[in-house]
């Protein structure tokens, strides 16, 4: 690097790098930004779209937050899902449109990833029209479950809940999300615009503030653009 | 049509922004290596595309690797887009060109958005940020823009800039080109062609595809802390292409509607159906650098029966102004197919 540098050039260049400086950047520029520049959270779940290759292979990251933050209630989740395992798996082969599922336990959430085909609210929909009875099980352990029990009675309510449970998944280009940012905002400009690039990672970690849990792009997929029926109608599993 | 004299001045606009001119040499990605190969179709390509380096036979194939600044300098290890120029000698005396960059989307629309971008996007001088505008930087949570590197007074990266946030559309390829990094080998980077062509299949059906060639040894850059070295990229080609041939996968992207067919600044999203279309091997570097690596001229226009252009204005305005700059170093004539 040039020669030129001294120490208090090399002193900053270092600085930034250490924990210590992130720690402090973290409890005070990012509340002192996040108070004069404040940022909503993003909607989770997939971004709106009319195409094929965006309405299939789509990504549920459900993030539950258990009313009890202990072993005890980590095992009432793990036991909740052991003992309808059976009823999960038929749900599921009955919903028909979904790829993959599993649920995870990480911290004090218990979590429900998966990806289906088709409109997130009638995959919600159907979800709970076969499965919903379990899901009460699950949702009776989560922080606010109560208000959309029983689920299959409380569709709208908990088509809503699971929304706002679903992670805000991260376009995979950067500057969309900015986008997304500004379409939150309302903003629809267009050029010439009076934007600063170099303020994208103040964005990002004022938008990280907002949205703890985030998806990271919209995932890789092998077979992009197929639907389960698609899949299976090829490989010649039957329906 | 983008006519002869536009043509001429596109390729002028990027002349005068170089910090000295190299006449009988390219522009821009002035500094390259030219490499033999062979590719082999996959065996679903031929159901997507009649073109003939689809149809399963193994094609032989030249390969121009460059660094993306213009000049005679060489700065391999400086962070910059690099190229991936590729002819199929397909039968009799006709070739099938596919242009690729590690820029995965570009930063213009059409050629007055370049015209544009080259009076904004200017060379200027360099300097190492102060450390006290880098505190500043860091407490507005910004990142301090890099180091320049050894050697290197000028850049266009505040202009670059400057365009980008004044128009959006342009704001995901230079954010890109700022992250893009300097490669371990030219044989370690992905490549993308950023344009949209169509394909006709055996069965008549035409589809918009975008074709990106992905390293079979993985992406890897260089640490960008490290002190760059400036020549090391041919030697590393040829020395691993003794060892053992390098592989690229071509993988076609196909489009649905509503994606940007004709707008190279747009990507479409990671949803796409994506389709293997081939296996290229890179044998050896070749031996006659000034024929396969200075004289050989590329078109992303040259096309094989069987895949046409999109009407996106860049491409069409490169095949003009890639014959222009053809001429004016005395490279190999363009043989239309």
């Amino acid at each position: 690097m040039p020669s030129d540098e001294g120490v208090l050039d090399r002193l900053v260049d270092w600085v930034h790098t250490t924990d210590v400086f992130k720690c402090v950047a973290s409890w005070t520029l990012v509340p002192y930004w996040a108070r004069r520049t404040p940022v909503k959270p993003l909607p989770g779940g997939p971004h709106p779209s009319f195409q094929h290759g965006d309405n299939v292979q789509c990504m549920m990251n459900l993030i539950m937050p258990l009313k009890v933050k202990s072993p005890i209630g980590r095992a009432e989740a793990a036991l909740a899902i052991a003992k309808n395992k059976d009823a999960i798996y038929a749900g599921l082969n009955n919903v028909g449109t979904v790829h993959f599922a599993r649920f995870v336990i990480v911290g004090d959430n218990i979590c429900m990833f998966s990806v289906y085909d088709g409109d997130f609210t009638n995959y919600i929909r159907d979800f709970i029209a076969t499965i919903g009875e379990v899901f009460n099980e699950v949702v009776k352990l989560v922080e606010g479950g109560k208000k959309v029990i029983p689920c299959e009675k409380n569709v709208e309510a908990f088509i809503q809940w699971v929304h706002e449970h679903d992670l805000y998944q991260v376009p995979d280009t950067a500057t969309d999300f900015l986008r997304d940012q500004e379409d939150l905002k309302g903003d629809r400009a267009v050029s010439p615009v009076d934007d600063d690039l170099t303020l994208l990672p103040r964005k990002l970690v004022l938008q990280l503030r907002a949205n703890a849990n985030i998806s990271l792009g919209s995932g890789y997929r092998a077979y992009p653009g197929f639907s389960v029926a698609q899949v299976r109608k090829h490989l010649k599993l039957g329906w | 049509m983008v006519d002869t004299s536009t043509a001429k001045q596109l390729v002028q606009a990027i002349i005068d922004n170089l910090e000295q001119p190299v006449p009988g040499r390219r522009p821009v990605h002035t500094i390259g290596v030219g490499v033999k190969g062979e590719f082999v179709a996959s065996d679903v390509a031929c159901t997507y595309c009649i073109a003939e380096h689809f149809n399963g036979k193994p094609v032989r194939v030249s390969v121009r690797f460059s660094n993306g600044l213009g000049g005679v300098n060489q700065h391999d290890g400086w962070s910059d887009v690099r190229g991936m120029a590729t002819r199929f000698h397909i039968s009799g005396e006709r070739g099938s060109d596919l242009i690729a960059t590690t820029l995965g989307e570009f930063f213009v629309r059409n050629v007055d958005d370049f015209f544009e971008f080259s009076k904004i996007a200017k060379r200027e001088k360099y300097e190492r940020r102060p450390w006290w505008r880098k505190v500043w930087d860091l407490l507005q949570l910004k990142i301090p823009p890099r180091n320049p590197y050894p050697d290197e007074t000028k850049n266009v990266d505040e202009g670059a800039l400057r365009y980008a946030n004044r128009h959006r559309f342009a704001q995901l390829g230079i954010f890109q080109v700022g992250l893009i990094g300097a490669p371990e080998s030219y044989a370690r980077a992905s490549y993308h062609a950023v344009h949209t062509f169509w394909v006709t299949a055996p069965d008549g059906v035409r589809r918009p595809v975008r074709f990106s060639w992905q390293p079979v040894a993985g992406v890897r850059n260089t640490d960008p802390k490290a002190v760059p070295r400036d020549r090391y990229l041919f030697d590393e080609l040829r020395d691993r292409l003794q060892r053992w041939p390098a592989r690229f996968m071509l993988m076609m992207t196909i489009g649905e509607e509503g994606d940007a067919l004709d707008d190279p600044t747009k990507p479409w999203p990671g949803t796409r159906i994506r389709v293997v279309m081939g296996t290229l091997t890179l044998l050896k570097v070749s031996e006659d650098q000034e024929a396969d690596g200075e004289r050989i001229s590329f078109n992303p226009n040259r096309l094989a029966p069987g895949i046409e252009v999109s009407n996106d204005p860049i491409l069409e305005a490169r095949l003009g102004a890639y014959e222009v700059s053809r001429e004016m170093r005395g490279g190999c004539p363009f043989k239309w197919r």
